[in-house]
């Protein structure tokens, strides 16, 4: 009998073929040659563990590990502490205003965080507003460089990982469980207690674990807020890029041990989770629960604090963009100077932000929607494969990811770095896992059988792809598209690493502004962010809903 | 118009064998029936020849062509499935026009046979309806139409009126096989549901753990099972031991409860036994009378309504049936 590939697999194999050979080139290679320059000597020849010794021997590294696993950890305790009881908040009690704390609880995931960070310097710094301001009436409210303030960025920043799906969670669980806890002789708060939270734990865990990752991986907050604390990403880039000559055996230790313990977690995660995965299909969302007034009111007065407090930065930064700096010192004169000499000097790296941007939102889509689809509808060893791989960026950082690039295609067969591509890559490859994670759910609302209908109607299952499954992911695929514009338009920590000359991003602006202490340009060009990011989010918004009504 | 041959088709998952060496020829123009309870392998089967299942060994034609390496979009096959599958999408014009579209057909031509198969299913002027505005039969009768409309060599249908309420089951597959009939396309019917596979079918496949069962017309299968499994299957009956109905060989038999009548209104010849009835259960149309035979051995019968008997359980009555009713099961 001839060995052929039966036609039913054409399809997801070429496609799994095609999304594989994108990623070992751009993910697996980089990335052992990240391992690689970790395990080898100074003469780049012999197989060695003496770069981890030399590194982990170092009181100073040594202390990197510990706090960014210390900063995470804290950060993520506390986002928990405050996101479950908001979440419970948002789903059972009433609260007046809930649609408008959801929306703007979700934008800063949008947001960039370093953008958070730097206007918590310019607010709470050493010379910052707030901090003038309170020393006037005697007050010193000490420094807030350091772990400390770094943890209050990641949870104004980081809590709506948690919060939403957690809301999703509570609303999710059928009332006649509680019913049912209460009918066998539970008070509401121990059934709450012994039946609600196990059950939305899942949740919460998933939402702490991304936290945690995110601390881990982020690179603008603490280069913005850690001063002399040494925290890994910083320190990583720091040995590539560096005052000194760069050392990529060194910098590939840290790169390889941040990698690591990702993996670990996320291994830790699964194996936890793999046991406690309840079916919680709630027939009609659990009743708002009836409270005294002072309840309410206490209820309301937490939810719309944590939500406005988390937006408070971004909202300094667009009204300090409009006064008059003179150097770092602030004057109190309504002023458009700021974004004057943000453009008078160059508009190229507005236009290569909007350029990057679109053309990594192409990409990913391009990548992300068919990879989504193959995982989700073929059970098979590629497609496994494909699904792994296609989530390990996810638990790279992006200063780790780029370091790869830049010891991959700085000489050999492929030479990227220097041009814009490179950056368009690496953006594409950080953000495939979130596109095909949300393809794979929209597939997973698609019957099979409309698809076999097609099929069976004379349409090839590629025409299927194109005719029908497509248009059916519509809605979800273009929620993605602008979600990965505008996380790629604040894109930090691979692109300080790998742009070069003319192919300045605004991050990199801000970043070099940041760096030389112009604080009245790194204002305008985080305001540009800002308004970059928020204005497609806000037309995504308006469509979405036209295309419900409709 | 065509007929299938299956030969010596296997299908296995994992150490399951889903579909056993089946062999089977359906006639050009019949309307034939896979019947079997979930798991059985009827599903599996249809979906070899629709090609949506790869086959593990043997083969599937349609007349002379060898269609089971063919891919799925070229076998020219209309498929009616369980959950309509109507694309939600697409109007219901532009649901039944899909195949013709891939077919490259005129836009002409292809109103007009769009118009003439939505009026054939009884849905014209619906055309620019989308899906969700219609009820589920009208919805599966756009899915019917949809397969209908490219005139395929073979129509499959997967459990097409499991979803559909009890009346609306009732008259939408009388209207199945009418329009079956009046096309003459090949037809092949998956259900779990005897009567509806007994009301439909020319021919039907009693299929158990992945083999055939049986294969026959409906009453041949129903009157005379070939085994334990299609007798109980295919409708309620006592499966006896002749003995315990005073017979003289030890053989277990299959005899159906409508076989059986009160001694009295039967006619001299039957077979008749005694009986204790242990419960009555009216249920509009017919009656069921259960009772117990004088070893222990309970036996069942059905009588159409019958105001003049009044009976109680406890009561001794004498049954009667015809010996040539029953089914001697190997």
């Amino acid at each position: 009998m001839r060995l052929a590939i039966p036609h039913r697999q054409r399809l997801p194999l070429a496609i799994a073929a095609l999304g594989l050979l994108f990623l070992g080139v751009f993910l697996l290679y980089p990335l052992a040659n990240v391992f690689g320059a970790s395990l080898l000597d100074s003469e780049g020849q012999s197989f060695t563990f003496a770069n981890y010794t030399k590194m982990l021997g170092r009181p100073f590294y040594r202390a990197a590990i510990v706090n960014t696993l210390g900063i995470g950890a804290a950060a993520t305790a506390i986002t928990t502490l405050l996101a479950v009881p908001l979440a419970f908040a948002l789903a059972r009690l009433p609260i007046p205003g809930k649609a408008a704390i959801l929306a703007l609880a979700a934008m800063p995931l949008v947001l960039p965080s370093f953008v958070s960070a730097y206007a918590i310097v310019l607010l709470l710094g050493n010379s910052g507003i707030v901090t003038a301001a309170l020393r006037e009436i005697g007050i010193d409210i000490g420094s807030i460089y350091g772990a400390g303030g770094i943890v209050l960025v990641y949870t104004l920043t980081l809590y709506p990982y948690v919060l939403l799906p957690t809301v999703a969670a509570f609303k999710a669980v059928d009332v006649s469980m509680e019913e049912a806890a209460q009918g066998l002789g539970s008070s509401p708060g121990r059934a709450v207690r012994t039946v609600i939270l196990p059950i939305v734990l899942p949740a919460i865990l998933a939402g702490a674990l991304l936290v945690f990752i995110e601390t881990l991986e982020n690179f603008g907050v603490p280069f913005v807020l850690a001063e002399d604390l040494p925290i890994f990403a910083v320190e990583a880039f720091k040995l590539f890029i560096g005052e000194t000559a760069p050392n990529p055996a060194s910098a590939g230790v840290l790169a390889t041990l941040l990698i690591l313990t990702t993996v670990l977690v996320l291994l830790i995660q699964r194996r936890f989770l793999a046991s406690r995965r309840f079916a919680t299909n709630a027939r009609q969302a659990p009743p708002i629960l009836k409270i005294g007034p002072a309840f309410r009111l206490l209820a309301t007065l937490y939810c719309w604090a944590i939500v406005l407090l988390a937006l408070v930065p971004f909202f300094a930064i667009v009204v300090l963009s409009f006064l008059e700096f003179r150097g770092p010192v602030l004057h109190g004169n309504f002023s458009l100077a700021n974004f004057a000499t943000l453009f008078s000097r160059d508009l190229r790296p507005l236009a290569n932000t909007l350029a990057f941007a679109s053309a990594a939102a192409l990409c990913v889509t391009l990548i992300g929607v068919p990879v989504g689809y193959v995982v989700t509808r073929y059970r098979s060893g590629v497609a496994t494969l494909l699904d792994v791989v296609a989530t390990l960026p996810f638990a790279v950082a992006g200063t780790v990811l780029a370091i790869g690039f830049v010891v991959s295609f700085n000489s050999g067969p492929v030479i990227l770095t220097g041009g814009p591509l490179i950056l368009v890559l690496a953006y594409t490859v950080r953000k495939v896992p979130f596109a095909v994670r949300s393809a794979s759910a929209i597939v997973h609302q698609i019957d099979p059988s409309l698809e076999e209908a097609s099929i069976s109607l004379g349409r090839s299952p590629l025409q299927t792809f194109v005719r029908i499954v497509v248009p059916l992911m519509l809605g979800g695929i273009l929620s993605g598209v602008v979600l990965t514009w505008v996380t790629v338009a604040s894109e930090l920590s691979a692109t300080v690493v790998l742009y070069s000359g003319p192919w300045r991003t605004m991050t990199v602006v801000m970043f070099q502004a940041l760096e030389g202490g112009g604080a009245g340009i790194a204002t305008a060009a985080a305001s540009t962010l800002i308004v970059v990011t928020l204005i497609p989010v806000a037309l995504l918004y308006r469509l979405l809903r036209r295309y419900e009504l409709g | 118009m065509t007929d299938i041959v299956i030969a010596g088709v296997s299908r296995s998952f994992g150490t399951v064998r889903a579909v056993d060496a089946v062999d089977l020829t359906v006639a050009e123009g019949e309307f034939f029936t896979l019947l079997g309870p979930s798991g059985c392998g009827k599903t599996t089967l249809l979906r070899m020849i629709a090609g949506f299942c790869e086959l593990d060994s043997g083969e599937i034609r349609f007349g002379e062509h060898r269609i089971d390496r063919l891919s799925a979009h070229r076998r020219d096959i209309g498929m009616v499935f369980q959950n309509y599958a109507v694309f939600p999408n697409l109007t219901v014009e532009g649901n039944v026009a899909y195949g013709l579209k891939a077919r490259r057909i005129p836009p002409d031509e292809a109103a007009r046979q769009v118009d003439e198969a939505l009026a054939l299913v009884q849905l014209a002027g619906y055309g620019e309806r989308k899906p969700h505005e219609l009820s589920g039969g009208q919805l599966q009768r756009v899915a019917i139409a949809r397969a209908l409309v490219i005139r395929p060599q073979v129509l499959l249908f997967d459990e097409p009126l499991s979803n559909l309420d009890a009346r609306l089951r009732v008259s939408m597959r009388a209207e199945i096989r009418a329009l079956q009939k009046s096309l003459g396309i090949t037809a092949i019917y998956v259900t779990h549901d005897q009567e509806e596979a007994m009301s439909v079918s020319d021919r039907i496949a009693l299929m158990n753990a992945g083999r055939l069962e049986q294969v026959g017309p409906p009453a041949e299968i129903y009157r005379h099972p070939a085994s334990r499994f299609a007798a109980e299957f295919m409708g309620t009956t006592n499966l006896v031991k002749a003995t315990a109905l005073g017979l003289a060989a030890p053989v277990w038999v299959s005899l159906r409860p409508e076989a059986l009548r009160f001694a009295e209104e039967a006619p001299a010849g039957w077979q008749r036994i005694a009986a204790t009835v242990t419960r009555i259960e009216m249920l509009g149309p017919i009656t069921r009378i259960d009772s117990t035979l004088a070893n222990g051995t309970p036996i069942r019968m059905a009588l159409l309504d019958a105001p003049h008997q009044a009976l109680a359980a406890g009561a001794a009555v004498s049954l009667a049936f015809d010996t040539a009713r029953l089914t001697v099961l190997p």
